[in-house]
């Protein structure tokens, strides 16, 4: 059975929907980051490397031209530790 | 579609969205520009406090104050839940000068209407557990601090205002301001031309560039910081956490001045704060370096430094992102907001610094009461009077 369109998750991290991601355009979202302000999709744990992509598709197929063919991403785009990052850091600076 | 108004305000972030509610709300028709998407500049890119706590116990605590009372009831006014949470904010207090100093500041704040008082260090890790005792002596404490979620909260305000009647435009920049015998008459922007015989500059850091238009000097400039933003976990931050160095070096600045370390010179703070859904987000700089938003690994690593001697749990964690923006740093840090003498119909509504998601509530009442009214009675008003400064 093929459920209704509008309730499939496209974000998973944050339970964004389909539906969700239309009502967004709706209001006026144009880009990836817009989508996020609205909706939240690609702020949760893997920072939109599940659901960028087709986000960025179902942009296009609201014949909304993106200016940016990949979304910046800003560090750390892989979950990474504190102390870790304490530790990295570290080795740069001494 | 109208291409007039009576107000047009440029600007997506907290403050220009304010005002574009309020004044809907005041039965104005305002246009709205935001050359990205709203939230694309500093207010999506901030904490979430809103900490009276935290203010110069001068005209700046009287406004946060007054913005306080606005926020208490502005979710149901809004009709959208903003994730306003009363929570109470601690300033940490390290040292025995700190703490002497900052008895004169609680009594300050207290005769200006602020409930904070000083609090053992037993107290403080009571309120917050997880505080590395040998890093404290004690802390301030303030009930009435709350938090909020900015996204939220900025569409809120747009959503409504346009419910109102506003027109909000945004991926539309403003590029020119016209000017009829002096006196302002409109916008033009990348897409059409709007006209208002008044103008309201909302551009946060980017106000100087705006301004220029018309031939101003604004001394606005960019403030970077740079935050950590960690995967959800179980409530774990309580309170709004701050380091009480920050209020004290405002008083004192001969303490920061032999400091020449990498921390004092970025300005690091903890700025310690957990949101609704969970995610733990620390540490922010001061920083002067134009309008580079990046992250930099020395920084971050002062951060970390400085949130994990504090509270030493947060090495547990996981970071999902960092996050940098760019807060409109004013003079004498106190925003501008009223018009423009020289320029008619002009009005200057920026340079809320480290405090504008605090006082957008506060500044949308303001300039729809100096707009609509010709006066306010929001106290101190006069002291963030535009033209205290040489505009020309
Ligand atoms: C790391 C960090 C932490 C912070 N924490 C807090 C906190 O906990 N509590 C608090 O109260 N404050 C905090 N702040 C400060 C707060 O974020 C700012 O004071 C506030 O967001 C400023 O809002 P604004 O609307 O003036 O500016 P912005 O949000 O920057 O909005 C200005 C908008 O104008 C647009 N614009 C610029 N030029 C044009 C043009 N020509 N045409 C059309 N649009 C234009 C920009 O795109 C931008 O969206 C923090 C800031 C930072 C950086
Ligand atoms: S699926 Fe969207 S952030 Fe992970």
């Amino acid at each position: 059975m093929v459920p209704n369109e509008d309730e499939i998750y496209v974000c998973r991290c944050e339970e964004v929907t389909v539906g969700d991601i239309k009502r967004a355009i709706a209001a006026g979202a144009r880009s990836v980051r817009d989508i996020k302000v609205r909706t939240n999709a690609g702020m949760g744990v893997c920072q939109g490397m599940t659901c960028r992509k087709n986000i960025e598709r179902m942009l296009r197929e609201a014949k909304i031209d993106l200016d940016v063919c990949c979304t910046h991403q800003r560090f750390t785009v892989r979950l990474l530790n504190v102390n870790d990052l304490t530790a990295i850091t570290n080795e740069e600076g001494e | 579609m109208s291409l007039t108004a009576d107000v047009i305000v440029i600007g997506g972030g907290v403050i220009g969205s304010s005002i574009t509610y309020y004044l809907s709300k005041r039965g104005k028709r305002v246009i709205q520009l935001e050359r990205d998407y709203f939230n694309s500049g500093a207010s999506g890119s901030c904490d979430t406090m809103i900490s009276p706590n935290t203010k110069e116990p001068n005209e700046h605590l009287q406004l946060a104050l007054y913005s306080v009372e606005l926020y208490k009831t502005l979710s149901s006014e809004l009709g959208r839940d903003i994730e306003y949470e009363q929570k109470g904010s601690l300033l940490l207090i390290e040292n025995q000068e700190e703490l002497n100093i900052m008895e004169g500041i609680v009594k300050k704040q207290n005769s200006l209407g602020l409930n904070s008082r000083l609090i053992s260090a037993e107290e403080t890790l009571r309120l917050q557990p997880g505080l590395n005792r040998d890093a404290i002596v004690g802390a301030s404490y303030s009930e009435v601090d709350a938090d909020v979620n900015p996204f939220c909260l900025n569409l809120a305000f747009a959503d409504r205002a346009a419910a109102l009647g506003a027109q909000t435009f945004t991926h539309e920049g403003v590029q020119e301001i016209l000017l009829h015998n002096g006196a302002v008459a409109g916008v033009k922007t990348n897409r059409n031309t709007y006209y208002a015989p008044i103008v309201i500059n909302a551009a946060g850091a980017w106000a100087p560039i705006v301004g220029k238009m018309v031939g101003l000097n604004i001394p606005i400039k960019p403030r970077r910081g740079q935050t950590v933003i960690t995967e959800a976990v179980p409530p774990f931050v309580h309170k709004l956490v701050n380091n009480a160095r920050y209020i004290v070096g405002k008083h004192h600045p001969e303490l920061l001045k032999d400091d020449h370390s990498a921390k004092a010179r970025m300005g690091i703070a903890i700025s310690l704060v957990q949101s609704r859904k969970g995610n733990v987000e620390f540490g922010n700089s001061r920083e002067f370096v134009g309008y580079d938003t990046s992250n930099t690994y020395e920084c971050l690593r002062e951060l970390i430094k400085n949130a994990t001697r504090i509270i030493p749990g947060l090495k547990d964690l996981n970071i999902i992102r960092t996050m940098g923006g760019v807060r409109p740093h004013s003079p004498d840090s106190k925003p501008l907001i009223g018009f423009v003498q020289g320029v008619p119909g002009f009005f200057l509504a920026a340079g809320h610094e480290g405090d504008g998601i605090c006082l957008s509530p506060v500044t949308g009442k303001l300039v729809s009461d100096l707009i609509v009214d010709g006066k306010t009675d929001v106290p101190a008003a006069a002291g963030f009077d535009p033209n205290r400064f040489n505009l020309f």
